[in-house]
């Protein structure tokens, strides 16, 4: 499943970017994720996604490494997680991308987003819609958080 | 493999809704379990208490009161198919339900069940939504009504908060002239897109006095279309006629089609088009 997102935020792309990797105050955007803690600085982290359709719930630990680093503009990032209890494994591999329009920062994200196991049976159609809400309020909530601060 | 679970014996509505409060996520309510045993043996779901609401007595009569028929939420599908009162008073609906997927689900499935789970793919949300039913939620001594267009959220998701039990689904009888049709169209059992119509003629049966058109299957709920509706209603009935292909767009673009292995998105709304279509002249045809 592919995704892509952008969003535009009234801030200067330093603060943005800063942001990204201020590790607590970036999770806190992500909707269902918790305990993110840094394994090695700039490099790898983890974290545990809990997501739910209905009664459906699903609580992946995940690790998170960065691939590569373009300073102020570009991150290319990896996460992986599995949930045990339901036999259902989650991939996702993401771009972010920032850049500089009047004054303003636009910043986009390019997912894709792999579901296996028994999970996927829910239907792609439906993993597909909540995986792109939790894209959309993420990058809302980004927002929110960085041009609250301003 | 079902994992253990404690099974819970109420034997009222207010113990059930206690209990919900009590438990929290870790309690949901069982009634035919045609769909949540099936989501907890292939390990979906895990809960640690299942209510069994089918010990309350007196929620799966099925009774006539004020030009309404009042469902009791634990009538299970069968039971409504073969209901006296509802194949005269609302055949269609009696109908949908003689064609619920299969009669051993049909023989446990209850309809409140159905409402409740919410999966997509279900039939009875959505022909409730055209006949402006009313769905009945219970917690304490505290009763609501919600209307059947309101009561799905999302997928799997509905109105009812953790701690309210369905007790009752609420029809009016339609007024006559009218006609109420419900199609679908799918694979074997499962529904890939459902339509229903009710339309109700002036008395002179030349105008479309008033008309519910709702879509399902096709996207993560049944959902009311209005502004498919408003093409139509007040309409003369050539005039209405030549209005469908573009309500049927509207009503396709309105199913919010998820592309899956039934179809893609364009392909079901292409099916919605055609099945509001053969509804509607349908739903005609019974004014008669």
């Amino acid at each position: 499943m592919q995704f892509e997102k952008q969003v535009e935020i009234n801030a200067p792309r330093e603060k943005v970017w800063n942001f990204i990797w201020d590790v607590d105050r970036f999770i806190a955007c992500v909707p269902g994720c918790k305990e993110a803690k840094t394994i090695e600085e700039g490099k790898r982290y983890s974290a545990i996604m809990v997501e739910k359709v209905g009664p459906f719930k699903v609580e992946f630990p995940t690790t998170i490494e960065v691939l590569e680093r373009e300073e102020l503009s570009r991150i290319k990032a990896q996460a992986s997680g599995a949930d045990n209890k339901i036999g259902s494994r989650m991939k996702l591999d993401l771009e972010v991308k920032l850049r500089e329009e009047d004054n303003k920062t636009v910043l986009q994200f390019v997912a894709g987003v792999d579901i296996l196991g028994k999970l996927a049976a829910l239907g792609h159609g439906i993993i597909k819609r909540k995986a792109d809400q939790v894209l959309d309020e993420f990058a809302q909530a980004v927002k929110k958080r960085l041009e609250g601060d301003l | 493999m079902l994992r253990r679970f404690r099974l819970e014996e109420p034997r009222s509505i207010a113990e059930v809704s206690e209990l919900l409060g009590r438990f929290g996520d870790s309690a949901k309510v069982y009634a035919g379990g045609t769909e949540l045993l099936l989501a907890m043996k292939e390990g979906f779901v895990q809960f640690e208490r299942l209510v069994n609401v089918k010990g309350v007595t007196g929620l799966n009569e099925v009774k006539q009161n004020n030009g309404e028929v009042h469902i009791g939420a634990l009538s299970t599908h069968r039971e409504l198919e073969n209901s006296p009162i509802l194949k005269e008073k609302v055949p269609a609906l009696a109908k949908l339900e003689k064609n619920v997927a299969n009669v051993r689900v049909r023989q446990v499935g209850t309809l409140g069940g159905n409402l409740c789970f919410a999966e997509p793919h279900a039939d009875p949300g959505t022909l409730l939504i055209a006949l402006e039913a009313r769905l009945v939620a219970e917690k304490g001594d505290r009763k609501r009504e919600i209307a059947a267009e309101s009561f799905f959220v999302d997928a799997y998701e509905t109105a009812l908060e953790p701690d309210e039990v369905l007790t009752q689904i609420i029809v009016p009888v339609p007024a006559q002239p009218s006609g109420i049709c419900y199609m679908k169209f799918g694979y074997l059992e499962r529904p890939s897109v459902g339509l229903a119509v009710a339309v109700k003629l002036n008395t002179a049966k030349t105008e479309i006095d008033d008309i519910r058109i709702a879509v399902g299957c096709a996207g993560p709920a049944p959902k009311r279309v209005a502004e498919a509706e408003a093409l139509l209603k007040g309409k003369s009935l050539d005039e209405a006629t030549r209005n469908i292909p573009q309500a049927g767009e509207t009503s396709g673009r309105a199913s919010q089609a998820i592309s899956d292995l039934h179809g893609a998105q364009d392909y079901k709304e292409h099916i919605v088009q055609v099945l509001l279509k053969r509804s509607f002249q349908s739903a005609l045809s019974q004014c008669t």
